[in-house]
């Protein structure tokens, strides 16, 4: 088996098992890259039809190629789509401008994912997280349990031992299940490039710049780049140094440092 | 060697956020705090001290809870440049290169230290701790006891241990910190604010105090930092419309700690360590002195126009500053530094010359003191250190911004930091110099954990 295949397959058996344990399941899909890869992979365990719901949380601000991309493959690929908004912010005026960016991502992002959890009584969600994205995924599982409060024990986790998932719950906690946890940034786009899959057109270079990380468009800033193709795109990251996420201003927290020291005459 | 359970020593230590001695001693003299007035009397005696350079929370407390210099603990101030990109970062708990002693303590302690190395081997209980709200101690990790960190934590879920803490604080709307912020828009609210988060902070540590089991119990007060920095002016001036208030504030807290001390003493007297210190001290702004911009006009720093913050330093640029009066060389280390090893000495002589000659209202002198990294930093982070640091005449507040137009300024704020006026209030015959600095402390801490009776 090849490379890509290898993945795909641990993948699908991921993919598999979490349905199987789970009913009440549901996949987090953001429209970017990583999501739309998994989504692929979710089509592919089902042979093309998806018997759990896909969740978007909108917070309103995405891209407006983003709200296309995704209502043109929900057509395309028969989802069952729910989209995640935490109304009652939005209608009180939630952004980037109010408040912090944190409170605005804690709210259209976090909050509007209790609401859908709760509402629909999920038990597990799968989510396009990468182990390469971030040095904190370093530590992440397969299956992690969260609790209510979405908290993450990363030092109390169950072990996973080869393939032996733990899978069990507790009453008011839920799973999230990484299926492309083994996946890198790379191969996320080789995989894009021999499955041919259709991604939104912002990764692609206009005017000298692409977007390497996509979300709300008022915390997104592209990079330098020509990379038109998906090709010029994976010869690209082979040979880049700068973190993926360096685009994305939501290192939120620094922001919300600045923002505190700025208050008090720092700066 | 055996320890009976009954004979563990115990230690309350509260820190209070900017509070000045010279303020304490002048409250006292007015007769406004008569419980920490009959506390002293126990057997305690109130210092004046030095706080850390720079007299900035983050750098203070590090050094009191290391007991060791920046030069050691690595903490030089809120703000850092990376070299290579001039961008800025803000170190944390994790930049930290020395162990608090409560580390040291509970014998969990990672990194060597000055402070590790002396107590090490005289420490053979391990010491459970309490650290609530102790500034520059975010992301929270494992301690042998419980953490929440304090200023400046961003996420609460990340400012505690262990996890099941969070529950707790969750439950009763625990705030980290007062959005500083909202004074711009209403100062009658934002004072309010201050109020109301003290007492969720009393709330909590009481919590801790008398539910959770320690050795040591180490509680930081943010709330008189905040204050002061935005009603400084009214702390003494009888005519100030926010004096009452500012007072009631300071009654609060005299009350608060009478409780805690009296607890303290009930529960543990015989073995028991009691301590108040805060991280510097207050005075109030007469102006802000942007010594970037002074910089700029004398021609050592040229900044263009693209990039953010210190990205902007251009070719030219010979020295800059961070927060507050950080001065850097911008040698060949940095990718656009030109200064060579050789005109190192020259330029600083330059700089200090320079400074010394900035004038305030009526010709009155800004600049106190300058210090060379080598006269006040000693250790392995030395590197890193700025060239030189600057400390004030008390008024003049310094400022590292980049965008100002003009070297003097003022802005919202009443109140800004003192170096020479923070204070210890510790037992009584301890052999403690008139005027100890802040990374004195511990050590003492220490001597008394490791003492065997």
């Amino acid at each position: 088996m090849d490379y890509l295949t290898k993945l795909e397959s641990k993948s699908i058996y991921i993919i598999r098992e979490a349905y199987y344990r789970f009913k009440r399941i549901a996949m987090l899909w953001s429209v970017g890259k990583d999501s739309t890869t998994l989504l692929w992979l979710c089509r592919k365990a089902f042979f093309g039809n998806i018997p759990f719901p896909i969740i978007h949380i909108d917070t309103s601000y995405k891209f407006p190629e983003m709200y296309q991309f995704r209502d043109e493959r929900v057509k395309q690929w028969n989802l069952k789509l729910i989209i995640g908004r935490n109304e009652e912010k939005l209608r009180e005026g939630m952004g980037p401008d109010q408040g912090s960016k944190l409170e605005c991502c804690n709210e259209l992002k976090t909050n509007a994912l209790k609401l859908v959890i709760k509402k629909y009584k999920l038990k597990a969600i799968l989510l396009g997280i990468r182990r390469d994205e971030h040095g904190i995924r370093a530590k992440e599982r397969y299956f992690s349990p969260r609790d209510s409060q979405f908290k993450w024990d990363y030092e109390n986790q169950p072990a996973e031992l080869w393939d032996q998932y733990q899978s069990m719950v507790e009453e008011d906690e839920h799973f999230r299940i990484h299926p492309i946890l083994h996946f890198t940034e790379l191969d996320v786009w080789n995989y894009i490039k021999r499955e041919k899959l259709p991604i939104v057109s912002l990764y692609f270079s206009k005017k000298g710049k692409r977007f390497r990380s996509i979300g709300c468009v008022p915390c997104c800033s592209p990079i330098d780049s020509n990379a038109q193709t998906i090709d010029q795109i994976i010869e690209e990251i082979r040979t880049t140094k700068t973190s993926e996420r360096s685009g994305r201003a939501q290192d939120k927290e620094n922001i919300y440092t600045m923002q505190k020291l700025r208050a008090l005459g720092y700066m | 060697m055996k320890y009976s359970l009954k004979n563990i020593k115990k230690a309350l230590i509260i820190g209070l956020d900017g509070v000045p001695y010279s303020l304490l001693n002048y409250y006292f003299k007015k007769d406004y705090l008569p419980n920490l007035k009959k506390i002293l009397k126990d057997g305690f005696s109130l210092h004046p001290m030095n706080a850390s350079i720079p007299d900035v929370s983050s750098v203070s407390w590090t050094s009191f809870i290391t007991g060791v210099n920046p030069g050691e603990h690595g903490i030089y101030g809120f703000t850092e440049l990376l070299k290579d990109t001039y961008s800025l970062y803000f170190p944390n708990a994790e930049n930290r290169a020395a162990s608090p002693f409560w580390e040291i303590l509970g014998k969990t302690h990672q990194k060597v230290s000055t402070l590790s190395q002396k107590y090490d081997k005289k420490i053979n209980f391990p010491y459970r701790s309490i650290i609530f709200n102790v500034p520059q101690t975010y992301p929270a990790y494992p301690i042998n006891g419980i953490l929440v960190s304090g200023f400046v934590a961003i996420d609460l879920k990340k400012a505690v241990y262990p996890d099941s803490i969070y529950s707790y604080l969750n439950s009763i709307n625990y705030i980290i910190d007062i959005e500083a912020d909202n004074a711009k828009e209403d100062m009658n609210k934002f004072i309010n604010n201050i109020f109301k988060c003290f007492e969720i902070r009393k709330k909590a540590i009481s919590y801790f105090f008398e539910n959770k089991p320690w050795d040591i119990f180490f509680a930081c007060i943010t709330e008189t930092d905040r204050l002061h920095h935005f009603f400084f002016d009214a702390s003494m001036n009888e005519d100030h419309p926010y004096h009452q208030k500012f007072l009631n504030f300071y009654i609060l807290l005299d009350n608060w700690i009478k409780l805690l001390y009296e607890d303290f003493q009930k529960k543990f007297s015989e073995k028991g360590l009691f301590v108040i210190l805060s991280d510097h001290g207050f005075c109030s702004v007469k102006k802000e002195v942007y010594i970037n911009r002074f910089l700029e006009e004398e021609g050592f720093l040229k900044l263009r126009k693209e990039g953010e913050f210190y990205e902007r330093i251009d070719y030219e640029t010979k020295a800059f500053t961070l927060d507050p009066c950080r001065i850097y060389i911008h040698n060949k280390s940095y990718p656009r530094g030109q200064i060579s090893k050789e005109e190192m000495s020259s330029l600083i002589s330059e700089l200090k010359n320079n400074l010394n000659k900035l004038k305030g209202e009526n010709g009155e002198e800004v600049i106190d003191k300058i210090f060379e990294k080598q006269e006040i930093y000693q250790g392995p982070y030395i590197d890193m250190a700025p060239d030189l640091v600057c400390l004030p005449k008390d008024g003049y507040d310094l400022k590292g911004s980049l965008d100002k137009k003009c070297v003097f300024g003022t802005n919202r704020f009443a109140g800004m930091h003192t170096w020479h006026d923070a204070f210890c209030i510790l037992p009584e015959n301890i052999g403690l110099p008139e005027k100890p600095s802040i990374e004195n402390i511990s050590d003492f801490i220490m001597q008394f954990f490791s003492k065997l009776e």
